[in-house]
């Protein structure tokens, strides 16, 4: 069982407070992603859990031992760093032995492990290659294999996809999430990729300025944003204020929020049972791959639709139309 | 489109100006250690614009004198116990400050400064007075100035090494794989910056293997260093002079070949 416990995590460098109250319990075998933008703190979590950097206050805990007396070396989690980190002065094949040498493990057991992983990460041609002979997605998986042969209780992923290019990046999305269930391993991935997000956690912790703005399911944190940066964040919601909605939907909002989302696909062409209809008029179109987006102006605000390419209905630039939305796609921000 | 030509024209004006221009510092930096190197394999040449005839007599003369060999023997033990008290001392502090405290790091570059803006002369009288009254024999002071005056060097090379390899990332991922802290220095750190450390040590010793007024004004000929001993030959034979600085040139070119191969080597492990 590798449960990872962190109570009231805080960090504070002199007066700027990076982490504020943070609680998580993270289920064995789970795969958690800490998302959020540049500076908001997730990589800090992970620095703290592998305890290369020290929390000003609060407990961490995995599997139930506290580990704020545990060295880094000794706290079973291993870590995959943004710019990998791989040792240039060593092969493949020593780069992936190096964490089970450390634990002085017999040769002839080192050399089955290391074989084995590198089959698991496809580079078997490349054992004997140094890091700088390999591709941005080679060094990528020898990182991971490095830190997965020594089997950590917890893998931490800090960013370690951003500077791939989109094909591969996404490929080793599936890739990564494929060995993770086949390894039930526990892992946290740090990303500001709220694609990335999606395609691979059991469940995500967004984060905004040192604090845990939501948690939840990949499905609960897209349909259920509970605040405008969440919504902002993970999708391009349309937030209102209560007047806009208010003039926009043309009735009176049963909940009472300070202001309300609306996904972009959500809002439909056809109307629905019990739909509110909008008279807003077309702007532009944009093609983002399979998706078309169209920006709407109505009452001096502006909002955005999105239709899938193929079920797309062509709308003309200045010519007014009828939406509709379904009151169960009006999201109560708090 | 008659813009675009003339910008052309200028362009390739410039070009064949500068490789001119090269081409004269090159024969002007390149003569006097050419003429150098061909009096020290000549016979005669005073009166002939080339040399009357080659031997390898000075170059002999030159190893076969007890002098020659012990005043070698003294640069390179002065200027190799400095670059490896250097080592031993300095350049694990500059891994402590550049890995864990680069706050520090503004007083390091300061007193990289200062190390420029004292001439040798300054650091001379100021040696004299200082430790003259004192028991600390005067060639120990100057090798502790030696170590400090490397200083610039060593703590460029270690420094710009280490970022190149994302030195705190390479020791935190040691770490986590289960390495000590001296384990992860000793295994993975090290030998990754090693070619730029060893550069830096190379070019160190290489300028204290040249350095002159230091050693002349402090401790004088009582510990002939080939500078010295190259000042004492100018004055007797120009041969043998000319001999020294062709030896000196050639142990200069084979270090900077040296460096030169392992700066190349840090470049290709830079990608890592």
């Amino acid at each position: 069982m590798s449960k990872v416990v962190l109570k009231d995590v805080h960090k504070q460098y002199k007066d700027a407070h990076v982490l504020s109250g943070i609680d998580m319990n993270i289920e064995d075998g789970e795969f958690v992603t800490l998302l959020g933008p540049s500076g908001c703190g997730k990589s800090t979590i992970l620095r703290i859990l592998s305890g290369l950097t020290e929390a000003t206050g609060g407990n961490v805990m995995i599997d139930g031992k506290d580990m704020k007396k545990v060295p880094p070396k000794n706290r079973q989690v291993g870590m995959v760093f943004q710019s990998y980190a791989l040792f240039p002065n060593m092969t493949v094949y020593e780069n992936v032995a190096f964490g089970l040498k450390m634990r002085k493990q017999p040769v002839n057991e080192i050399a089955e492990h290391v074989e084995k992983m590198i089959n698991l990460v496809g580079l078997k041609e490349k054992k004997e290659a140094f890091p700088h002979e390999l591709s941005g997605g080679q060094q990528q998986r020898v990182a991971l294999a490095r830190s997965l042969v020594v089997r950590p209780k917890v893998l931490l992923l800090d960013e370690p996809l951003s500077a791939l290019d989109a094909q591969i990046r996404k490929h080793l999305q599936v890739e990564l999430r494929t060995i993770q269930r086949e390894l039930k391993m526990t892992m946290i991935l740090v990303t500001h990729d709220q694609e990335e997000a999606m395609t691979v956690s059991d469940r995500i912790f967004v984060m905004n300025q040192g604090k845990i703005a939501q948690e939840g399911t990949p499905f609960e944190i897209y349909t259920q944003p509970k605040t405008e940066f969440v919504a902002n964040f993970i999708g391009r919601y349309n937030v209102f204020t209560k007047e806009q909605i208010e003039n926009l939907l043309g009735g009176k909002m049963t909940i009472l929020a300070a202001k309300y989302a609306i996904r972009p696909e959500s809002i439909q062409f056809q109307p629905q049972t019990s739909s509110y209809p909008i008279r807003a008029i077309a702007g532009d179109s944009i093609m983002n791959g399979n998706v078309i987006r169209t920006t709407f102006h109505a009452d001096n605000k502006q909002f955005t639709m999105e239709q899938l390419h193929h079920q797309s209905s062509a709308f003309e630039k200045g010519t007014e139309y009828q939406l509709f939305v379904e009151p169960k796609d009006v999201i109560a921000l708090s | 489109m008659a813009y675009q030509e003339n910008e052309k024209g200028f362009v390739e004006t410039m070009k064949k100006f500068t490789i001119v221009m090269l081409i004269l510092i090159g024969i002007y930096l390149a003569l006097p250690i050419f003429a150098t190197a061909l009096y020290a394999f000549s016979t005669e040449w005073n009166k002939t614009i080339l040399p009357e005839g080659l031997t390898f007599e000075w170059i002999r003369t030159l190893f076969q004198d007890a002098r020659f060999i012990e005043a070698f023997g003294r640069s390179v033990l002065l200027s190799g116990s400095a670059v490896f008290i250097s080592i031993l001392f300095i350049v694990p502090a500059i891994f402590v400050i550049v890995l864990y405290f680069p706050a520090l790091e503004k007083w390091f570059q300061a007193s990289v400064v200062m190390v420029y803006a004292f001439p040798g002369i300054i650091l001379s009288v100021g040696i004299i007075r200082f430790y003259s009254g004192t028991s600390l024999p005067m060639i120990l002071a100057v090798t502790g100035v030696y170590v400090i005056s490397v200083l610039p060097f060593m703590y460029q090379g270690t420094r710009n090494s280490l970022r190149n390899v994302q030195g705190r990332q390479l020791m935190d991922a040691a770490e986590l794989l289960g390495a000590s802290k001296m384990d992860a220095f000793r295994k993975v750190l090290l030998p990754s910056v090693y070619p730029g450390l060893f550069v830096a040590s190379l070019l160190s010793f290489s300028v204290l293997f040249g350095e002159f007024v230091l050693i002349n004004l402090v401790v004088g000929s009582r510990f002939e260093t080939v500078q010295i001993y190259l000042m004492a030959k100018l004055s007797t034979s120009g041969h043998i002079a000319s001999a020294i600085v062709f030896v000196y040139i050639v142990l200069m070119g084979i270090l900077t070949l040296v460096m030169a191969t392992l700066t190349k080597k840090a470049k290709g492990m830079r990608h890592a």
